[in-house]
């Protein structure tokens, strides 16, 4: 008896877009999710490069086709255990963790008001807090709140229980473990930025103003920790000069060796977001080299005309911060104009690289040497996104579109094969 | 002499010649990033930073690399070979451009001359001995240089007021035969690492 | 016309506490003369969701009427089946979470809702799928290139008929012609034997893939899975019915004969980066001008690319490429030199491990410019550049080999016969015949930039704007190898859905599942080609008297033929002009003397009503003059609404929707445009009849645009207050 319905681990834009067009080809899918929203990194992004569209278009009408296409389930705060068995007949063992809210929730954002536990807001890195029940973000999809049980003083505070009107808050609500009995199986659980306080010469974790591209999203983001005003954070300054630090951990043996692919990309867009929050801006862009390929190289040229955006040939080997007025400095070779250079900013944003989030290590799953779902699974197994390579969203789409045709040949070549 | 305003043309062999030291076959990994350009303690004080001299070396310009005060401006203090993105590690690579400069009788620096002044006494006594290699330095800088020599006098005094500055030399080390043999097998090593 | 209806009204979510929901009853009940109306105070529960379950099995119910929730929540729980029309009235989010409690013009909102929504549905017919005769589902791939070939094998593969149709005697494409493949997988340092030769075998050998080289698309007519293809080789012609089509024809080598300043076609030793890759599958890397050894090679980088005289754009693979091909040189001759001249190094990916590995085989990168390049009496080159690293100019004499890595030009350009070779800005633009598609619109893929058959769509990358036909490889954008693999592999998939939902007679993208297509009553069509020339996607195709001629299976179902109809012939079973037009008609308008404005406000369904929606989540006020109907997309927009809400005394008519222009976000590609087109004929109408062109705008929003949105509807109201009432009222 061959399983035709296909398991796709991780809803980022890859493995939403693996699932929904699966299930829309007609097969049952299911999607699992780690988070409590579907998304992954791309709804924390403020704008996708070159046009400068919110991600949360594409996720709307992503969100919609899968609302209507009944063959796709999902669950989110879903982690896989384990997998067993074989192409055609794989057996994966999901544990869904408690959210502890239930679906009558309707998001009226009472029980946040009354928690009076504080937490990180791990969707905007850290850069503001939430309470202990919280909604992920404002365009959260389920529209749903959530406990963190790590900070969360459970019964014996219990004010949210008291004043929730929809009765939607379950303290008790228990982790529960499914088995799914599929055909086959996507990976596509993404990627997560490097960890930037290891490139100690660019002081990200010591100086308050150096940040990572993922946090310079989250600021520039209208829905974003500060409405969409690039303030710098140790005085909540609006930025005036900033330097963006492409290669930051990436193309670089002592941390990531590969190159970040989207970085180059990135920084120019940030730079965009500089220049609209404030004209009279001046950006720096230090560079090894300029990575836009195919038609984002108008892109480029576009930022490249902008008379307050100048690109220096040289990566920084030294960023150093002016204590008193928390200005940071970035020393680098200046090498088409022959020199050495020590710039000051108000912001500098380390065009940070992204290193696989395969998970841990799972049986059946075969990881490169560099954690990267590897190009050779395993019958029934396809890795999709940017757990395989560094990939920009439209590249993931394909990838994610070329494996959800892999995982229903999967299922259709074993009914031909008996 | 070669017209100012010619193309400085790209020459392999030169290139080939470094690559052939032991550490030299990295230079061909450089990327150009320019972070040992700023990198380095004394990188103010090169003419080229490490990336324009090995630019210079893959260029093939031999003079500019053999007059150049880089290497000899390395305190082989290690912050460029611990940040080299591509790895190379740097710091020998300067020793080994220090050690072809030397052989090809390129001693203008105050610091290849410091080398050599050292390494001739240190190398025949198998024990450190200031005043012997100071006479060594002042003797391949020139008398000429005798006058910068005397700027350093108060410097000599303290040092010698600190027991720094022995007058005689030190006794033999136990085991110079043996320490000679191990510096004529390093040496040896060296030139069979060299590819 | 649905006829039996009945209507529930939730009372939870602060529904309840915000209005008064019996005297909607009532207006549900006597005034709009709904037989059943019940309240719940838990609609979406279960309770609530059984009690509507069995009033529709026992009253054979046609429709019910949800007055709760917005209708992108709730979803699962409030669909009734494929028999059950839901109209989902939003009280929630649009009504009580942005307006007071307890006020009058809140109930008004309220009831006003419940009006249209139950004229709309009592329009409403379930829609009836379109079928047609012999519709099948094999794929047509036009190509028999790497993507191509990748294509036909993926959906065979997925059990799928194929039809291969590729033009040169052989199939293979370019990729044939590579001599090694550059590394993909770890460690990544690796030249790797190409794929190509076992996927031709694969392809040959498959039993679904029918395969005809020497050929090509002659014409095709229908849509998806209707297509009749005229296949032609050596004057024969042959028939084929497709469900789908995938376009992989993959691109070209830029002209390098428009590259004489660097030498090529002047110099017997210039040759491009292909000419490489034929020279090391015949037995090695040699002079072109005389057989010897390659001592010395110099690679040139963007040799035509990024370049504003030439092809503006990055070609994606030539970087990689000439790091492959310097490894051709070296393996040819261990000794040799080789240089690269480049701009940047485009090494994106894994591909960094392999311009590592590159340069430790002494391959020597420098950043310059090309300044000259001469030859001496021996054919010997000398290049000299701009040496940017190292500030000054530079050369390498004694050149054996210069290559060009030239970009690509997709196979759907060419120049013009007439374009001179050095012209600048020598993008190709004269379109090819390679589809030879029978429609009204164009024989051929509407191209975005430079000639590519791309998506504008970020997130949607196979989205062309021609239903069921898809791009793949070098033709959609330039690109690698292996991305090119993976294309084929996703247009495919593309491919094989579209033929699945649409031999249900469902939609595809972003309409998936739509079962509804327009029906258009040709006895009043006065054949003014609105609807064929205004279509986005190309669907309607035109007989020799102008008549429309309707292919319901290339519709998207956005509605755009139906606004653009002066007749207002055309029209969905669950979608028309009246039914717009009665729930206008529904709304109950004050007495001018009140001074109770009424908007009514055309809101898009893929951003401008999810806007609407995250303002209500967000608890943002705005006024409550305002009536909000979604609408497919502006594109739907039929003018005789703005002349049916005139004449009800409506005071300003406001078109919520999503950007166009270049950057365009509409999902129906112009949909929004059309609607601001039409709008501006419409003011000359409105100016006449003594109406203030004022009183009908169009602004553009995107999701995000949530906050902004009580501003764009309070500031519309303000502007209105100034022009004063709509002198119609009360007629």
């Amino acid at each position: 008896m061959v399983n035709k319905s296909i398991l796709v681990v991780g809803a980022g834009i890859s493995g939403l877009t693996a699932a929904i067009e699966a299930a829309e080809t007609g097969s049952e899918v299911f999607l699992v999710e780690r988070e409590a929203y579907l998304g992954g990194r791309v709804a924390r992004m403020n704008q996708y490069f070159p046009k400068l569209c919110p991600p949360n278009c594409g996720l709307e009408i992503n969100f919609r086709r899968l609302k209507t296409e009944r063959r796709l389930r999902f669950f989110t705060g879903a982690e896989v255990l384990g997998i067993s068995g074989q192409e055609g007949d794989f057996s994966v063992t999901v544990r869904l963790n408690p959210r502890f809210v239930n679906e009558n929730c309707t998001a009226c954002g009472k029980c946040a008001e009354v928690c009076p536990v504080e937490r990180p807001d791990d969707f905007n890195y850290g850069l503001d807090k939430t309470r202990a029940v919280y909604l992920p973000h404002s365009f959260a999809f389920p529209t749903r709140y959530v406990i963190d049980e790590e900070v969360c003083q459970g019964e014996k505070c219990a004010k949210c229980v008291e004043v929730c009107p929809a009765g939607a808050v379950e303290l008790k609500m228990q982790p529960k473990e499914v088995t799914l009995k599929v055909g086959a199986i996507v990976w596509a659980t993404g990627w997560e930025p490097y960890e930037a306080a290891r490139i100690s010469n660019y002081g990200f974790g010591r100086f308050p103003n150096v940040i990572t591209n993922v946090m310079m999203e989250r600021l520039a983001s209208p829905i974003g920790p500060t409405g969409g005003k690039i303030k710098r954070p140790s005085d909540g300054r609006e930025v005036e000069r900033v330097a963006f630090v492409q290669c930051a951990g990436s193309r670089d043996e002592n941390h990531l060796p590969f190159c970040s692919s989207i970085c180059c990309l990135a920084s120019l867009k940030q730079a965009t977001y500089v220049l609209n929050a404030n004209p009279r801006a001046q950006v720096a862009v230090y560079y090894i080299d300029i990575r836009a390929l195919g038609k984002y190289e108008d892109f480029l040229a576009r930022v490249q005309a902008e008379p307050n955006v100048t690109f220096i040939k040289g990566k920084p080997g030294e960023i150093l911060e002016d204590r008193e007025t928390g200005d940071v400095i970035v020393v680098a070779e200046d090498q088409l104009a022959q020199k050495i250079t020590r710039e000051r900013y108000d912001l500098v944003v380390l065009a940070t690289g992204m290193a696989p989030a395969a998970g841990a290590d799972m049986p059946l799953l075969r990881l490169d040497e560099r954690g990267f779902v590897a190009p050779d699974q395993v019958p029934g197994i396809y890795g999709a996104g940017c757990v395989k390579k560094p990939l920009d969203v439209a590249s993931a789409v394909q990838d994610a579109t070329s494996a959800a045709l892999k995982a229903i040949q999967s299922t259709v070549r074993r009914q031909q094969n008996g | 002499m070669a017209d100012a305003n010619a193309p400085s043309k790209y020459d392999a062999g030169f290139a080939r010649e470094v690559y052939g030291l032991e550490n030299g076959s990295y230079v061909k990994q450089c990327m150009q990033c320019g972070v040992c350009a700023v990198s380095c303690a004394t990188f103010q004080c090169m003419d080229h930073s490490p990336r324009r001299l090995f630019a210079l070396v893959r260029a093939g310009r031999k003079d500019e690399v053999m007059r150049s005060n880089t290497p000899w401006m390395c305190t082989t203090c290690l912050m460029c070979k611990a940040r080299c993105p591509r790895g190379i590690p740097i710091v020998d690579v300067m020793h080994d451009l220090k050690g072809l400069a030397l052989k090809e009788g390129r001693v203008t620096y105050p610091q290849a001359a410091m080398y050599q002044a050292f390494w001739k006494d240190m190398s025949g006594r198998g024990k450190m001995f200031t005043a012997g290699i100071m006479k060594n330095y002042t003797l391949k800088r020139g008398l000429g240089n005798l006058g910068k020599m005397m700027g350093l006098k108060d410097f000599g005094l303290k040092m010698f007021s600190h027991g720094r500055v022995p007058l005689m030399p030190p006794k033999a080390p136990k085991g110079k035969k043996q320490l000679m043999q191990m510096v004529k097998k390093a040496q040896e090593l060296e030139r069979k690492g060299a590819k | 016309m649905a006829k039996k209806i009945a209507a529930y009204i939730c009372t939870g979510c602060g529904i309840g506490e915000a209005l008064d929901t019996a005297a909607l009853v009532n207006v549900v009940t006597k005034e709009a003369k709904v037989p059943l109306c019940k309240e719940s105070p838990f609609l979406c529960g279960r309770q609530g969701a059984a009690t509507i379950k069995e009033d529709i099995a026992a009253g054979e119910l046609e429709a019910v009427v949800i007055g709760a929730c917005s209708p992108r929540v709730n979803y699962e729980v409030f669909d009734f089946g494929p028999n059950t029309i839901v109209e989902r009235v939003n009280l929630r989010e649009q009504v009580v979470w942005t307006h007071p409690a307890d006020d009058e013009d809140t109930q008004a909102l309220a009831e006003d809702y419940l009006r249209m929504g139950i004229a709309r549905v009592r329009q409403s017919e379930l829609p009836v799928p379109y079928q047609a005769e012999n519709m099948v589902k094999s794929l047509l791939v036009v190509g028999g290139g790497l993507a191509g070939l990748t294509a036909a094998n993926e959906a065979a593969q997925a059990g799928y008929q194929v039809v291969l149709v590729e033009k040169e005697p052989g199939l293979g494409g370019f990729a044939a012609r590579m001599y090694k493949g550059a590394p993909s997988r770890p460690p990544y340092t690796d030249l790797e034997d190409t794929t190509v030769a076992s996927l031709v075998a694969a392809v040959e050998a498959n039993e679904l893939i029918e395969i005809h080289t020497g050929t090509t698309v002659g014409r095709i007519e229908g849509g998806p899975c209707l297509y009749d293809v005229t296949l032609l080789s050596g004057g024969q012609e042959t028939s084929r019915r497709v469900g789908a089509v995938v376009l992989a024809t993959g691109a070209r080598p830029y002209d390098a004969g428009r590259l004489g300043h660097l030498g090529y076609g002047r110099y017997a030793n210039v040759v491009t980066g292909n000419d490489v890759e034929d020279m090391a599958q015949k037995g090695g890397i040699q002079r072109p001008a005389d057989g010897k050894a390659v001592q010395n090679a110099v690679f040139i980088l963007c040799a035509g690319s990024r370049d504003p005289e030439h092809l503006p754009y990055c070609s994606s693979t030539c970087c990689v490429d000439s790091l492959k091909q310097a490894l051709y040189v070296k393996e040819a001759n261990p000794e040799a030199n080789v240089y690269m001249i480049f701009k940047d190094v485009r090494t994106p990916g894994r591909y960094e491990e392999f311009y590592k590995k590159v340069q430790s085989e002494g391959v020597v990168f420098i950043k310059g410019e090309v300044t000259e390049i001469t030859e001496d009496g021996s054919k010997n080159l000398t290049v000299e550049f701009s040496d940017q690293l190292l500030g000054q100019a530079a050369s390498v004499e004694e050149v054996d080999l210069v290559v060009l890595a030239t970009g690509m030009v997709p196979s759907t350009v060419d120049w013009a016969p007439e374009d001179a070779a050095e012209a600048p800005g020598s993008v190709p633009s004269v379109q090819q015949p390679l589809l030879n598609l029978a429609y009204r619109q164009g024989p051929e893929l509407p191209a975005l930039k430079y000639g590519f058959p791309d998506s504008h769509f970020i997130c949607f990358p196979y989205e062309t704007r021609r239903t069921g036909i898809y791009a793949a490889g070098c033709v959609r954008a330039p690109m690698d190898p292996v991305a090119a693999v993976e294309d084929g592999t996703g247009a495919a998939l593309k491919a094989i859905q579209c033929v699945e939902l649409t031999s249900r007679g469902a939609a595809v993208h972003p309409r998936t599942g739509d079962l509804s297509y327009p029906e258009f009553a040709m006895q009043r069509c006065t054949q003014c080609k609105r609807c064929t020339e205004e279509c986005p996607f190309g669907a309607i195709n035109e007989d020799e008297k102008a008549n429309p001629l309707p292919n319901p299976t290339r519709c998207r179902r956005c509605g755009t033929c139906m606004g653009a109809c002066p007749e207002r012939i055309i029209s969905f079973k669950n979608y028309s002009v009246p039914m717009i037009g009665n729930m206008i008609k529904a709304i109950e308008v004050p007495e001018e003397d009140e001074e109770k404005p009424r908007i009514v406000v055309f809101a898009c369904e893929n951003d401008a009503y999810p806007a609407l929606d995250m303002a209500g989540l967000n608890r943002l006020g705005y006024n409550a003059w305002v009536r909000i109907i979604p609408v497919r997309c502006l594109g739907s927009m039929n003018l005789v609404w703005v002349a049916d809400s005139m004449s009800k005394g409506i005071d300003g008519i406001l078109l919520l929707g999503c950007k166009h222009g270049d950057d365009y976000q509409c999902h129906f590609i112009k949909g929004s445009e059309l609607a601001e087109t039409r709008l501006s004929k419409v003011s000359e109408t409105l100016d006449r009849l003594q109406l203030e062109s004022e009183r009908v705008r169009m602004v553009q929003v995107s999701i995000m645009d949530y906050d902004k949105i009580p501003g764009i509807l309070d500031d519309f109201a303000a502007k209105l207050a100034d022009i004063g009432p709509n002198p119609y009222k009360g007629f």
